[in-house]
């Protein structure tokens, strides 16, 4: 059951994820996006990390995805112009990557050297990831901040770039 | 035994002190930034970021005082840290020399420019000194997006906007290779912690999931030192960002890439390093080479240099430990150097908007400009490998130490390699001195701060080419921080046994 | 109680002299920058004869250590100087015919731009050299052997206004550094299996090692250094670059070109000689290509016209014996036609030089001749050089010649016959030299009236001297050839009763001795039984040996004095033959098609118009975009070539990880 479950939803994310690839506009790709996160929490959730699959919802399929589509709606962002892909593409780029999927699940299947355990016995929990955000892995997480600063100042100085340029034109 | 300690302390701190010191800096020069106009701007937080990095060297001094592991596992300073850390420092306060006169000239703004040159820094050193792959991602996450922003630096070209994008959108893609990597080593081992999956993978039993986790790190990686085949983002990128930009960009991530593979391939024990290596360096020497044959800009020219000579500092991957990690090192350092040099000239010698670029431009400037001529002789020299300058003693460490490991295919096709690249290294040389100019316009006279920065390369490489002992020394010392650390880890709460 | 030589100033007083012309040369007059180069140059010069002055109460080898350089783990290299017999016959020779070269130079050069540049580097250049020959460890040694090959660089771009000479610099430079990576390779090698690079702990430690019947690992060091030296000594298949140096100016050929560096090689197997006594194979490798390339360069010198490539040609051709001599264990035959080359061929090179000054910078002989009665003082000078080269006793070149084609013989007669055959095509193109330039009638163009047509600029224009006609060179160039002359002439008499060879004995079996029962090699020891029919048959060989100089002197006579009509003919009659000679056998176009083509090719099409499209119309002018522009770029670019980058990046990725997962598997 559980694992039928988990196939599932698994399939439900692939396919929203390819969806997302192949629609025109911008908002059903965002949209697909939604379904993507959509299934991912689901999936957390079924591996036994309700905290993550909590934090999935609030953050990713809400908070992010609402964003983008606020920001799509505000550009007013019409239909991509398709350049329907090159041939290489699709003659070597689609087999490759079905080969490289059945590559991987042949080893992740035969030869990842690792056991099983049941659901729910690995930490999940919100203390387990307190501890492991706020102790053990601190550092990180702290130096996160300056990651996200300097992805702020780098939106700026393009951004400011275009303006000054813009400026010096008009 | 301990109880469990929660709050880091001071010792932990001591750990990051460089990075520290670098990101309170950059971020003193993000608050002054709007408060000054633009010239002022970029005087005074040039000035400031030059502080920030030579307190940088002040505090890696220090901080070497005290190794250790810090913040539970997560970072350790040892001497092959440090190493890295004057590296990067050092190539930082360089750059933000020779970066003085190129944004005067652009009319550049100096607050984000500068902010962004200490933040990437930071991240660049935090990566040499982490052990830990969860920090060793955000670190590398750090320094790309700075490196990706700097490229885009060059206002009014096209060009760079392009290299900017370009590079972001390749350097994202590879980086999730990277990050799947890890999350297939977490899955291959159980942790992240570099010494703990050497533990494991030392034990017994390799699954063929660790090899395919080393291998998509290792794309990852991979892409940042320009190594083949990930290579085919660099000359566009390079072309298009301003040259002080890429100097720092090919050597400082690079340096502190290069700190992150030594301890993946070495310290982690990762499986397959020798066919992974083998493979990776001989396409990159080959491709490099044969690529920068016939380039006509300049940029382009050094761009597939770079590659090339990532190539080279592959080879010693590819070595025994007790050889391989030293002539690595060396060469990272000896590489750094020269390069910056050579982009340094070549920032100068472009002139407003970066003009004078292609090969006809450098024809006539040993007439034109001796003293930066024969700067930008020595510098080639160096890259070419002739003995006197750094670049001889980096090609020996490594060549010798792929012998000494048998690897005599890879190291004949390095020799080769690095006859055909004499070609093309000695074609600039012959058109600055052996060709009329085209034009003659005076060259710039050579400003003070970038004299500077071009004296201490040229110091530095002559010095590693004359007396190599000392930092060769240094870098063997540090063999055992990489081949036998396990002992020296801390007992700590692995992901699973916490509560 | 040995003296402290303060080897150390040898080299270090050129480099002094470079520094001081380098530096401040560009405001010195002519006078004060041959002044400081002949002084610092001069000064080496009284330095090594000091030096050898000490001599006899040196204990030997004498080692200098300056300071530390290196210490990883027990790996030491220093800054030491290392000197013996061996030692003091090359610094002789490279400070004394150095000295005369620079005293020559100054003449030559007077009235050439880029005088004190010129000096620089030739004193740059004794700097080097003079440190290959000292250094005691083969990573000094290697510092001197790229650093005269920069030196070497220098000066034949140093008419660097000319297209062939910048090519011609750049191909020597890139050929020696093909020869180069096999010199490193042996380095490594020695690093890796014997912990050292000093000469002193390389000979204790490879001494007591049996010697390789089949081949082995000094077998491979040995075949690696003859690479290396292959490309410092313009062997096959390496040589092609030597007579493209030729570019350079005449003095810098004489000196760099066939004197010193290029001797490097043989100087260089000589001081590895405790590795090629264990390694037979690797000794017939050595012999094999000297006596082929002496061959070949001699066949190619007989079609030469131009009057420094016939010498080019002979200087392979030369080197070639040299390394019939290591290559059959002579070491110090070897070494000896080493010094008697140096002072003939030297000779020989500063004598054209003069002839080429004289007649305005032409250098093509058929646009020579008669010069006899107009420039004596050159043309008895190479007389004697060219009799020295042609094996004619009692001068120099018959003696070194000699023992090597005798030393030869006692190993394989093919060597020996082929070498005869060479000495005869050696007399013949000498002669035929001889007999084109200075005698028949002039066939050049008078100068004075008419255009300075030859005088293609910084191509040794000596027509801009303002007097016409054919002249003799001034006195400061004649000294030196005078003697060189003389030097060539009774250079050789100190090989006679082996008086040579057992100077230099203790350099060469010192450590052969301790293996010598086991080995057979025939030259390393006298051979106390035969010696009487020994010394008939070589008296034999050595008439036969003049007699072939005499043939070759007689055939030029023939046909370049007596029937000058003829050559031609034959060369008419031989077509086919005739040309593919006078090119040299087309090796340059082989190596072109078959190396340098293709690479460029390569580069051309796969990188540069292929994967490598750049940056699409970003070339615009740089400044005149706006956003719409970078956006509209962007866009362009999205669409454009960054999807096929990012497949380019995944393809890469691909093949890594589908390689790393296939040889995991394959290993399990």
């Amino acid at each position: 059951m559980h694992l039928i479950l988990f196939l599932i939803f698994g399939a439900v994310c692939v396919a929203g994820a390819v969806n997302l690839l192949l629609q025109h506009h911008p908002i059903d790709s965002a949209l697909s996006l939604v379904v993507v996160m959509g299934a991912l929490a689901a999936e957390y959730l079924l591996l036994g990390a309700e905290f993550v699959a909590a934090v999935q919802v609030i953050v990713y399929a809400g908070a992010i995805m609402v964003l983008f589509v606020f920001v799509i709606m505000l550009l007013n962002a019409g239909e991509e112009a398709r350049s329907g892909g090159s041939r290489i593409a699709w003659v070597i780029g689609v087999p490759g990557m079905l080969l490289g999927g059945i590559l991987m699940s042949w080893v992740l299947l035969k030869h990842s050297g690792t056991g099983q355990v049941e659901v729910g016995s690995l930490p999940g929990s919100p203390q387990d990831i307190g501890w492991l955000l706020f102790h053990d892995f601190l550092l990180p997480f702290e130096v996160t901040s300056i990651l996200v600063l300097i992805a702020i100042m780098g939106a700026v100085v393009l951004a400011s770039h275009a303006q000054s340029a813009e400026k010096k034109e008009g | 035994m301990n109880p469990i300690q929660i709050i880091p302390h001071a010792a932990d701190y001591v750990r990051i002190l460089p990075e520290l010191v670098l990101s309170v800096f950059g971020m003193i020069i993000m608050l002054i930034d709007p408060l000054l106009d633009d010239r002022r701007s970029r005087s005074l937080s040039g000035a400031l970021a030059l502080v920030g990095s030579l307190v940088a060297i002040i505090a890696t001094w220090m901080q070497s005082q005290s190794p250790g592991l810090g913040f539970w596992n997560m970072v350790r300073v040892d001497s092959f840290s440090i190493f890295f850390h004057f590296l990067i420092a050092s190539i930082t306060a360089i750059v933000i020399l020779m970066s003085y006169e190129y944004m005067s000239v652009q009319e550049i703004r100096g607050g984000e420019y500068y902010g962004l040159i200490l933040f990437g820094a930071c991240g660049m050193m935090l990566m040499s000194s982490a052990v830990e792959l969860v920090l060793v991602f955000i670190a590398l996450e750090i320094s790309s997006i700075s490196t990706y922003v700097l490229a885009g630096f060059r206002r009014r070209a096209a060009i760079s906007a392009e290299s900017s994008v370009k590079y972001f959108l390749l350097g994202s893609f590879a980086t999730g290779f990277f990050l799947y990597g890890v999350a297939l080593m977490f899955g291959a081992t159980g942790s992240t912690t570099i010494d703990a999956i050497g533990n494991v993978l030392r034990s017994g039993h390799i699954p063929v999931l660790a090899y395919m986790a080393i291998a998509f790190m290792f794309v990852g990686l991979g892409f940042k030192v320009a190594a083949a085949p990930f290579h085919i983002w660099t000359p566009d990128v390079y072309e298009g960002a301003p040259s002080p930009v890429v100097a720092f960009m090919s050597t400082a991530p690079k340096a502190a890439v290069f700190a992150v593979l030594l301890r993946v391939l070495f310290e982690a024990n990762a499986p397959g390093r020798i066919w992974l290596i083998w493979v990776t360096a001989a396409l990159s020497m080959t491709l490099g080479n044969i690529g920068a044959l016939v380039q006509d800009n300049v940029k382009r020219l050094l761009a597939y240099s770079s590659i090339a000579h990532a190539g080279y500092l592959l080879v010693a991957f590819a070595a025994l430990p007790e050889n391989g990690i030293p002539a690595a090192m060396f060469y990272t350092a000896a590489y750094a150097f020269t390069n910056i040099g050579a982009f340094a000239v070549v920032s100068h010698f472009g002139g407003a908007g970066e003009r004078r670029v292609t090969m006809e431009d450098y024809a006539g400037l040993g007439k034109r400009s001796p003293l930066l001529a024969a700067t930008l002789t020595l510098f080639l020299l160096s890259l070419i490998g002739i003995p006197m300058t750094a670049g001889f003693f980096a090609k020996f460490y490594v060549f010798s130490a792929a012998i000494k490991a048998n690897l005599v295919g890879l190291t004949v096709i390095g020799f080769l390699n690095s006859a055909i690249a004499a070609y093309y290294y000695l074609r600039i040389i012959v058109v600055m001195y052996m060709r009329e100019e085209r034009d003659d316009s005076p060259v710039a006279p050579v400003p003070f701060a970038l004299g500077m920065a071009l004296a201490l390369s040229l110091f530095a490489t002559m010095y590693l080419g004359i007396l190599p002992g000392r930092m060769l020394d240094y870098a063997s010392s540090s063999v055992s921080d990489l081949v036998a650390p396990a002992m020296q880890t801390m007992p700590v709460q692995g992901i699973a046994q916490v509560h | 109680m040995t003296p402290h030589l303060h080897l150390w100033l040898i080299p270090l007083l050129p480099l002094a002299g470079a520094a001081i012309n380098g530096f401040f040369g560009r405001r010195f007059s002519r006078q004060a920058v041959s002044t400081v180069a002949l002084l610092f140059s001069g000064a080496a010069f009284a330095m090594a004869l000091w030096v050898a002055g000490q001599f006899s109460s040196l204990t030997l080898p004498y080692i200098e250590t300056l300071a530390p350089w290196m210490r990883a783990g027990s790996f030491q290299v220093d800054f030491a100087f290392y000197f013996d017999q061996l030692s003091l016959v090359m610094l002789m020779v490279v400070t004394g015919v150095g000295f005369l070269i620079h005293i020559y130079s100054v003449g030559y050069m007077w009235t050439e731009g880029g005088f004190y540049r010129f000096f620089t580097y030739l004193n740059l250049f004794m700097f080097f050299m003079l440190t290959l020959i000292l250094a005691s460890n083969y990573l000094l040694m290697f510092i001197g052997w790229e650093g005269v090959g920069l030196a070497s660089y220098l000066l034949i771009g140093f008419f660097f206004l000319k297209d062939s000479a910048a090519a011609a610099g750049k191909k020597a430079f890139i050929v020696n550094r093909v020869g180069d990576f096999g010199f490193l390779i042996a380095l490594f090698l020695l690093i890796k299996h014997f912990g050292s690079l000093n000469y002193a702990d390389l000979a204790g430690s490879i001494s007591p090692l049996h010697i390789e019947t089949s081949a082995g690992l000094l077998t491979a060091i040995g075949i690696l250094l003859m690479v290396g030296a292959a490309g410092k000594s313009a062997q096959i298949p390496l040589y092609v670059w030597l007579p493209d140096a030729m570019e350079g100016p005449t003095p810098v050929s004489a000196l760099i070109h066939a004197a010193t560096m290029v001797t490097a090689g043989v100087y260089m197997v000589s001081r590895s000689h405790v590795i090629f006594e264990r390694a037979p194979i690797a000794m017939t490798v050595v012999a094999i290509i000297g006596t082929l390339t002496a061959f070949f360069a001699a066949t190619i010198g007989i079609t030469q016209t131009d009057i420094k490539k016939v010498l080019a040609y002979s200087t392979v051709s030369q080197l070639g014996y040299m390394f019939i001599g290591c290559g059959v264990g002579a070491f110090s035959a070897g070494i000896f036609h080493l010094m008697t080359h140096a002072f003939f061929k030297g000779l020989l090179f500063l004598a054209a030089g003069s002839v080429i000054h004289a007649v305005g910078g032409e250098q093509d002989m058929r646009k020579m001749g008669g010069l006899r009665t107009k420039i004596p003082w050159t043309f008895w000078t190479m007389t004697a050089g060219t009799f020295a080269i042609a094996g004619i006793p009692p001068l120099a070149g018959f003696f070194s010649k000699d023992e090597i084609l005798w030393q030869a013989s006692r190993v394989s007669m093919i060597y020996w016959a082929v070498g005869i055959l060479t000495a005869f095509l050696t007399s013949f193109y000498m002669f035929r030299q001889w007999f084109m330039t200075f005698f028949g009638e002039y066939r050049g163009e008078q100068h004075g009236h008419g255009s300075h047509s030859h005088g293609s600029p910084g191509h040794d224009s000596h027509d801009n001297h303002g007097h016409g006609g054919v002249h003799e060179s001034p006195a400061v160039m004649l000294a030196p050839l005078v003697i060189l002359a003389i030097l060539s002439v009774v250079g050789g008499w100190v090989g006679i009763g082996n008086r040579f060879e057992n100077f230099l004995a203790p350099v060469f079996h010192s450590t052969a001795t301790i293996s010598a029962d086991s080995f057979d090699a025939p030259s390393m020891s006298a051979e106390p039984k035969n010696e009487e029919a020994g010394k008939s048959t070589e008296l034999l060989f050595t008439e036969i040996s003049v007699g072939v100089g005499v043939l070759g002197f007689l055939l030029a006579w023939q046909l370049y004095y007596r029937r000058p009509e003829l050559p031609a003919e034959i060369a008419l009659k031989l077509n086919g033959l005739y040309h593919t000679v006078l090119h040299k056998y087309y090796v340059d176009e082989i190596y072109a098609a078959i190396i340098v083509k293709p690479l460029i090719a390569i580069s051309t099409v796969v990188f540069w118009k292929g994967i490598d499209r750049g940056m699409i119309d970003a070339t615009l002018d740089g400044s005149a975009e706006g956003a719409r522009e970078v956006s509209d770029t962007m866009r362009h670019m999205q669409s454009g070539n960054i999807r096929s980058y990012a497949g380019w990046v995944a393809a890469g990725a691909a093949c890594i990880i589908v390689f790393m997962t296939w040889m995991a598997v394959g290993t399990r």
